[in-house]
């Protein structure tokens, strides 16, 4: 029996099992790819915490303990690659004369560096001038001696007699920090910032100037080991911190104590593990809904067929066919649909992971590969279950003949509807928004130096029920407006209708639950694709921002500290080819009661030549009427909100802050007047600032040095110009542009991966927007063949049936993108929210694509329009044929 | 005495039919479904003409080409050859709802529609105010005592229930010319009995020309006139006012 069974099916009824193996496909691709984007994500950010370390592990080793043994120990543990010896020493101070003027430094460090140190560790030290070996100065320490390769610079040493180096070359250290870090020390304990006065010796000339210090001041002298591994890691950044962290915990351990291990790979991984939870928690958030979205495509794709498949099942149960055997043949049916589907959906999956993350690998290992491909495929036979045997076993459950005969039966409402559980699940998802939002939406902790991390899965409930709820909400307006509100609905088909309109509403009455199913589905896909797009276009925007905000401006141009460039070291930059406008910032230091903090001295009324500052950076008004007060009173004064809470500041608050006065070199009182919240500024640290007029300051400090020169380039041509920048200020200043910062301060999940993720949301969320508005109108109306035949065989003539099909079209679209797009605005504003912990600094407005929202709703506008004309060609083919079929 | 009863107990009246203008005419029409080795020939060279007031039962076992005939007759197929010309309808009826009314074999009711909203469709569809076509749905189904039946749904009727519903809707458009295709194949004897009688009874009011395709002999032999269809060829039963201009003729 199911031999016949299933070729009849295939011969048939091949639409409808095309139709519903395509969803199912679309199940299983969406899930695939979104496995292969986690695989290559969680790839892509081991390799890139990986690359930008320069010395895997800094061994310091202990006072008392031989550091030849160390070594040794070192070297033979397993995964080193290299282990070298590097002296640190303290000085007093350096000193340069040249020019006719003598410049001293305050104290500093001096590196011992073994010969192979560079080619060993080539990303720690960067050569900007001079030769790469010698006598190296660090690019801040040879602009405070102003000194160039030739010259000579004096070294303190502390209770020894001075000595001379002349400089081969000047460098940068690109991980300074790291490399002067406390090792062993928790992050909270690590020095502020590295020292300025930083000289690189040969190890072998280090140790003739050193060891005389070491031996009568050997708290001023140390050794550490320099590691690099062999970097043979998992490709998942946490199984990588566990390996990397339990490789040094074990080298300690190893040492008895005499090494305590700077983890640099550790620290990186650390930061990578946290970046692939968020990817986890963006993949649940964006990836999940897609999946069941093509789940319920699939439903109601089958439901579209299920009048049909009861009459068919009727049919059987008539001619005796027994419960089992009938879900013997849903059971057949359900699998053929579900395997084709899935070996179709990962066929695509494979296809997208390679055009989108340019891999075909589901998982991070084979392990993992097999389970999200069983496991999406498993999904794919569940939908399939779900949609084919349930209903099906269902109706042998609770319909007889009669009843499964009947074609439309009596709408009555569902059950959650008569108990508002759409409204119950709405007012839970708010209030489960609500309690994340008092707990900052911190979905992914990942406290340093514990293995685990731990995702807050609860945060989730909030949307997902707020999801369901809107949709179930979306069912009930639609059921009402076609049932109640019928005769409203008459008179806005009349355009489309004319005579008939009555009719074609009377229809939709009656079909309006499964209708209400096609526009929900329609409605959600379309929320779908708008709220991940929204998600996606917001999250760039903050991005971009980020990078002004870090960089400062599209160039940015900081001076050593120290310094004294005056503002008319603008005009040269000005003058430079592509420069749009230059803005100069004073950057001081400001003692507010006992805490020091920073503070930046603008021109207010032409800073944003150079820079954005959008009115969310500040509180207490909007940016621009925040600098006007600035430049009307000089005195005016901007503060971070800490500050202005634990001062318990009121706007026009008189504040007294101390500053260096650059003729005394004594601190001076300089009084402020508070007249707003300054919570972001570009250039400026995270935490508490000062921002005021830079005349002002000048004034009263007797200084008018600049800090930065923020450059505008109107966003063109930034690498270039910021290299003839570079080429104009040489070594006295550093030079960052925009490019460069966009592509360091995000982490692993802003550059590469979410890219990846939401151009593959997108495009599914495209298609599945095409297919349920396609898919399910034409499956609806090849079942109301019989209908459209039934007019055309009365005489209805090609107008009249284009009316009856555009009505529905309509209904279908209008009801569906206006339900859409209000899920969507909701959505979004959600999930912006919820995943706050993504954004840096968090959005305030959403930024909203709109050439994709009009490309989706023009492709769900053509797919009706498609299926519409489908139907009506169907409807016009000899309607006796027709009627003769069915 | 229910209208209902009325016409269950009416005869079949001969109407005068000399004279009476050609409403479709078929000369040597032919209807072949498919093509080549498993080309089926439904109707074969038929030639046959239905006058206005004419009554007529077309005969003949299952597969005989009945339903194909009265389809080109009313328009809804092509012929594969000879010609159908509707010389006393202005033209084919295609397009043209109202102007053949059509009572078809199996359900044919839409299903998401009431009965009312069902009979009014064919007089919306022929151009009837919606107010208008309601108003004269509603009387179509009480002139054949189903008034009550007005607010169900098709899938709430009975088989002859839906099949006078059917006979309501040919009615309320009033068209000259009624074609029953096996209106009471589904219908035990005595409901078959009364959509007959209901259709005479219309074909009477509106003075139409009256075609019913059986192959039930009772139904037969309340229509004056007996064609019967054997193979898709037609040998004509009927009196001298049928003009039959191909086949064989035979006596009832």
């Amino acid at each position: 029996m199911i031999r016949p069974w299933v070729g009849g099916l295939l011969r048939r009824r091949a639409g409808r099992l095309v139709a519903t193996a395509l969803g199912v496909a679309i199940a299983v691709a969406l899930l695939a790819s979104l496995g292969a984007f986690l695989a290559v994500s969680k790839e892509s950010m081991t390799a890139r915490a990986v690359r930008g370390v320069a010395v895997d592990w800094q061994v310091q080793i202990q006072p008392g303990v031989d550091p030849a043994a160390v070594l040794g120990t070192v070297r033979a543990a397993s995964g080193v690659r290299v282990a070298v010896p590097v002296g640190y020493a303290q000085v007093a101070g350096l000193t340069a004369t040249g020019g006719g003027t003598t410049e001293t430094t305050g104290t500093g460090v001096v590196l011992g560096l073994p010969d192979n140190y560079r080619a060993d560790f080539p990303a720690e030290i960067r050569t900007l001038t001079g030769t790469d070996r010698g006598v190296l100065l660090a690019q801040q320490t040879a602009a405070n001696l102003h000194a160039k390769p030739g010259d000579l610079v004096q070294i303190d040493r502390a209770g020894l007699a001075p000595v001379q180096v002349r400089v081969d070359g000047v460098v940068d250290l690109p991980q300074v920090n790291s490399l002067f870090q406390k090792v062993g020390a928790p992050p909270s304990s690590q020095p502020a910032a590295p020292p300025d006065n930083v000289v690189l010796l040969p190890q072998s000339q280090w140790h003739a100037l050193f060891d005389p210090l070491a031996a009568a001041r050997p708290d001023l002298v140390s050794t550490q080991i320099h590691i690099a591994r062999t970097r043979e890691l998992p490709s998942d950044p946490a199984a990588a911190y566990t390996q990397v962290t339990g490789a040094a915990h074990n080298l300690e351990a190893r040492s008895a104590g005499g090494a305590v291990v700077g983890d640099n790979l550790g620290a990186a991984l650390d930061a990578a593990r946290s970046d692939a939870a968020y990817a986890q928690v963006l993949f649940l958030f964006l990836g999940l809904p897609g999946a069941v979205l093509a789940g319920l495509l699939t439903g109601a794709v089958t439901a579209a067929g299920a009048l049909r498949r009861r009459q068919e099942q009727a049919l059987l149960r008539t001619r005796g066919a027994t419960t089992r055997q009938l879900i013997g043949l849903a059971a057949v049916e359900a699998g053929v649909v579900g395997v084709a589907g899935a070996v179709f959906g990962l066929g695509a999956a494979a296809l997208v992971g390679r055009l989108a993350f340019g891999s075909v690998r589901f998982g991070t290992s084979p392990a993992t590969a097999l389970a999200w491909v069983l496991g999406a495929a498993l999904v794919g036979l569940l939908i399939a279950a779900a949609s084919i045997l349930l209903p099906a076993y269902r109706d042998l459950r609770t319909a007889t003949v009669a009843t499964a005969r009947q074609a439309v039966g009596r709408q009555r409402g569902p059950w959650w509807a008569r108990y508002g559980v759409d409204l119950v699940l709405i007012a839970c998802g708010g209030v489960l928004v609500w309690v994340a939002s008092r707990s900052g939406y911190q979905l992914v902790l990942a406290p340093e130096g514990v293995t685990s991390i731990s995702v807050s899965y609860w945060a989730f409930a909030g949307p997902a029920l707020l999801w369901v709820g809107a949709g179930l909400l979306a069912w009930r307006l639609v059921d009402l407006l076609l049932g109640r509100g019928r005769r409203l609905v008459g008179r806005g088909l009349r355009p489309l209708a004319g005579k008939l309109a009555d009719t074609a509403a009377a229809m939709l009455a009656r079909r309006r639950r499964s209708l209400a199913r096609s526009i929900v589905l329609l409605a959600l896909v379309l929320a779908f694709a708008a709220s991940t797009a929204t998600f996606n276009a917001t999250y760039r925007a903050q991005a971009e921002v980020d990078a002004q905000l870090t960089n400062g401006a599209d160039i940015t141009i900081t001076e050593p500290p120290g310094t004294t460039v005056g503002p008319a070291a603008a005009g040269p930059i000005a003058a430079v080819t592509g420069v749009r406008a230059v803005q100069p910032i004073q950057h001081r230091f400001a003692y507010i009661g006992p805490d020091l903090q920073d503070l930046y001295g603008v021109r207010p009324a032409t800073i944003t030549s150079a820079t954005a500052l959008p009115d969310t950076y500040f509180q207490g008004g909007s940016a621009r009427s925040l600098m006007d007060q600035l430049a009307a009173r000089p005195d005016s004064i901007l503060v971070s909100a800490e500050t202005v809470k634990d001062y318990q500041l009121h706007p026009g608050d008189l504040l007294n802050l101390r500053m260096q006065d650059s003729r005394t070199r004594q601190l001076t009182t300089v009084a402020f007047h508070y007249i707003g919240i300054v919570k972001e500024f570009p250039t400026a640290p995270k935490d508490s600032f000062f921002v005021a007029n830079a005349s002002y300051i000048a004034q009263q400090t007797g200084s008018n040095a600049v800090g930065a020169f923020l450059v505008d380039t109107a966003g063109q041509n930034i690498t270039a110009i910021a290299q003839r920048i570079r080429t104009l200020v040489g070594t006295s200043g550093t030079v960052t542009d925009i490019a460069h910062t966009r592509s360091t301060i995000g982490s692993s999940l802003t550059a590469v991966d979410l890219a990846g993720l939401t151009r593959v949301e997108l495009v599914f969320a495209l298609v599945l927007a095409a297919a349920a508005g396609g898919l399910v109108l034409s499956l609806g109306l090849t079942e109301r063949r019989r209908t459209f035949a039934i007019a055309a065989a009365l005489g209805a003539t090609g107008q009249q049936l284009r009316g009856l099909v555009a009505a529905e079209t309509s209904t279908l679209a209008v009801c569906g993108v206006v339900a859409g797009a209000g899920i969507g605005w909701a959505l979004s504003e959600v999930l912006v929210t919820v995943l706050t912990g993504v954004f840096d600094p968090p959005p305030d407005v959403l930024t909203v694509p709109w050439p994709y929202l009009a490309a989706v709703t023009v492709t769900v506008v053509a797919a009706l329009a498609t299926a519409a004309a489908v139907a009506i060609q169907l409807a016009r083919r000899s309607p006796i044929s027709i009627l003769r079929q069915l | 005495m229910s209208a209902e009863a009325a016409i269950t107990g009416s005869a079949a009246v001969r109407p005068p039919v000399e004279g009476q203008p050609v409403l479709v005419e078929c000369v040597s029409v032919s209807r072949v479904f498919g093509s080549g080795p498993s080309a089926v020939p439904a109707v074969r060279e038929v030639s046959v003409a239905v006058r206005a007031g004419t009554r007529v039962a077309l005969t003949g076992p299952s597969g005989s080409g009945k339903s194909t005939l009265l389809h080109l007759m009313a328009g809804l197929e092509t012929p594969t050859g000879g010609t159908v010309r509707w010389p006393g309808l202005g033209g084919s009826p295609q397009g043209r709802p109202g102007v053949v009314g059509v009572v078809f074999q199996g359900p044919s009711l839409i299903p998401a529609l009431n009965v009312v909203e069902n009979v009014a469709l064919s007089m919306l569809l022929a151009g009837a105010a919606p107010p208008e076509a309601l108003r004269r749905a509603l009387a179509a189904l009480d002139r054949l005592g189903i008034g009550e039946l007005g607010p169900k749904l098709p899938e709430e009727l009975s088989g002859g229930q839906a099949q006078r519903v059917a006979v309501a809707r040919v009615l309320a458009c009033r068209p000259p010319l009624i074609l029953a295709d096996e209106p009471t194949g589904q219908l035990d004897h005595e409901a078959g009995d009364r959509v007959v009688s209901v259709l005479l009874k219309a074909a009477e009011e509106l003075g139409a020309a009256l075609v019913v395709s059986t192959h039930d002999p009772a139904v037969a032999t309340r229509l004056c006139e007996r064609w019967r269809m054997v193979d898709g060829r037609l040998t004509v039963a009927g009196d001298d006012r049928t003009e039959p201009s191909g086949g064989r003729r035979e006596q009832s």
